[in-house]
């Protein structure tokens, strides 16, 4: 009988980051894969934020496969006649790049390299078909008839998680929480995107386009970036709302490149390749489901993914972080069991994570309801709140410093209040908002310094 | 607008690479469709890859050209659909993910 004290199944950004974790911590990881290469299988649209990447890999800079640096957002409303665009530059990031556009092919593949070589057995072209269980707790997976054994499995084996699955910690999907993704790769010359998207060489941007009553889709979304010589383009929905009105989301893709804004920018741009993915949105599993007897959840798997802002790969890197964690603690003390892995939220905690997947489904209810109603003013608010992530520093390694529905009601909510409550509830938002940032700021600067203190050895 | 034509859905699926396995990771209850009002799959398959047979009055499927999204699983009103993602090593191939 085969035992390895950790399996982690996935080997995408949640598995690969705790199986990395892991192996840095000396503890013997095996990490499953189903696609013959990590990566293969994965899509994103996605810009790759890498402040949480940086805890786990310092000098990552050296051979990490990127397109190009991004130094642009632009948030992008869309009507049928006519579009509306907001552009930040972000200067800092020229000198010391931080996000950047890849290929989840090639970096899920980089990233699970790397873990290999801290150590960790990878195990690829292995789909994990079943859990070995010992009453309610889980003692090894099975691959195809073969059977491994270890002391805790962590599932990171994304939306459709047999790990979730088969613990019942996953129940059921409705169609009204998830987003379906359609992409596709456009290959257009480095210059022309040059030329087109104002940049210069090995510089990106990012478009998150707002679109609003172009198609039968009363709202929905979609981002364009730029690779080195190609473009991604993906659009999303709610797939309730697909049903609802009889819609092919593809068809969509090609009505919104026939857009006049749209077609400005990557008319006569051909198909390199066409993808399709499927995305939880918004708190697809509870807290407590997360974890259980000799099992943790992370990554898409425990819906522990940032779909508003569009930074799922660090939030899934920072859980995988965190699971390896928990892991550690309950490698010390040898008890695997539910109590002992329920940890994991106080490590969840720690980071802005748990505050994302307890607040994302509210906050994706109402980006749902308040576009339709609203309409643009909406889109425009949610486009800059996106922005004061990016202008802020772009990470979820600590608690946000403001509550983000404090921010909604500054910015739109106290519109709906009668004018005069309006001057004093406003006042005491403001007022209340003061002393969590005063903790939170002061919490944060502690955080980094017992990271840095903590992460010396390592570096040297 | 301009006035060029977009691709169809099989001209796309062109541009994927995918291994084929010789069992099918997609099982349908055939009998459950019959009645099925709505039939979203239909639709929501993004490589369309679920047709109606009008001569023969019932659903066919191709697991071929899946792209392993598995929405066809969550949409289906009548659980008809078992769907999991097929063997280790098999199925879709993504370059540029």
């Amino acid at each position: 009988m085969d035992k390895v004290t950790c399996i982690v199944v996935g080997a995408g950004p949640a598995g690969s980051a705790c199986a990395l974790a892991l192996a840095q911590k000396g503890i013997e990881t095996v990490l499953f894969e189903r696609g013959r290469v990590p990566g293969e299988k994965n899509v994103s649209s996605f810009v790759l934020y890498t402040a949480e990447l940086k805890r786990l890999i310092p000098d990552f800079r050296k051979d990490l496969p990127v397109e190009r640096t991004v130094v642009r957002t632009d948030q992008v409303l869309l009507e049928q006649h006519d579009a509306k665009a907001l552009k930040s530059y972000n200067y800092r990031w020229v000198d010391d790049p931080l996000a950047f556009t890849a290929f989840r092919r090639r970096f899920d593949a980089w990233f699970a390299k790397k873990a290999v070589d801290a150590g960790v057995q990878l195990m690829s072209g292995m789909k994990v078909t079943d859990l070995i269980k010992d009453g309610d707790r889980v003692v090894g997976v099975s691959v195809g008839g073969e059977e491994l054994y270890a002391d805790v499995v962590v599932g990171a084996d994304g939306f459709h998680s047999i790990v979730g699955e088969k613990t019942g910690l996953v129940k059921s999907w409705k169609p009204e929480r998830c987003l379906l993704a359609v992409k596709e790769v456009l290959d257009l010359p480095s210059h022309v995107i040059n030329e087109r998207f104002q940049l210069t060489d090995g510089i990106a941007c990012e478009q998150g386009i707002y679109c609003y009553h172009i198609n039968d889709l009363d709202v929905f979304s979609a981002t364009l970036y730029t690779n080195m010589d190609s473009v991604s383009l993906a659009v999303f929905a709610r797939l309730d709302e697909l049903q609802k009105k009889n819609i092919q989301l593809h068809g969509e893709l090609d009505r919104l490149k026939q857009h006049s804004y749209l077609d400005s920018l990557i008319k006569g741009a051909t198909l390199r390749e066409y993808q399709a993915h499927i995305l939880a949105d918004g708190g697809r599993v509870k807290p407590k489901s997360l974890y259980g007897n000799g099992v943790l959840l992370c990554g898409e798997a425990g819906g522990i993914t940032a779909t508003e802002t569009g930074m799922g790969v660090p939030t899934c890197i920072l859980s995988g972080m965190m699971a390896a964690e928990t892991i550690e603690d309950a490698v010390k003390k040898q008890d695997f069991s539910r109590r002992s892995l329920k940890n994991y939220l106080k490590y969840l905690d720690s980071t802005a994570l748990l505050d994302m997947v307890h607040k994302s489904r509210k906050e994706s209810d109402y980006y749902a309801s308040a576009a339709r109603s609203e309409g643009p003013r909406e889109m425009e608010a949610a486009a800059d709140i996106y922005n004061q992530y990016w202008e802020k520093d772009v990470t979820y390694l600590s608690k946000s410093s403001f509550s983000i529905m404090v921010e909604f009601y500054l910015r739109i909510g106290q519109y709906r209040v009668p004018g005069l409550l309006r001057w004093p509830l406003t006042a005491l938002v403001k007022l209340s908002r003061f002393p969590v940032r005063l903790v939170e700021a002061i919490k944060k600067r502690l955080r980094k310094r017992y990271y840095e203190w903590k992460n010396q050895p390592v570096n040297r | 607008m301009s006035g060029k034509t977009s691709l169809s859905i099989d001209d796309k699926m062109a541009t994927v690479k995918i291994k084929i396995d010789k069992d099918a990771h997609i099982i349908v209850k055939k009998e459950r469709c019959q009645d099925c009002p709505t039939r979203p799959c239909l639709v929501i398959c993004t490589a369309e890859n679920y047709k109606w047979d009008e001569k023969r009055d019932e659903l066919v499927f191709n697991y071929e050209g899946c792209l392993e999204c598995g929405a066809c699983r969550i949409i289906c009103p009548r659980d008809a659909i078992e769907w999991s993602y097929p063997r280790g090593g098999f199925g879709v191939k993504y370059r540029f993910g």
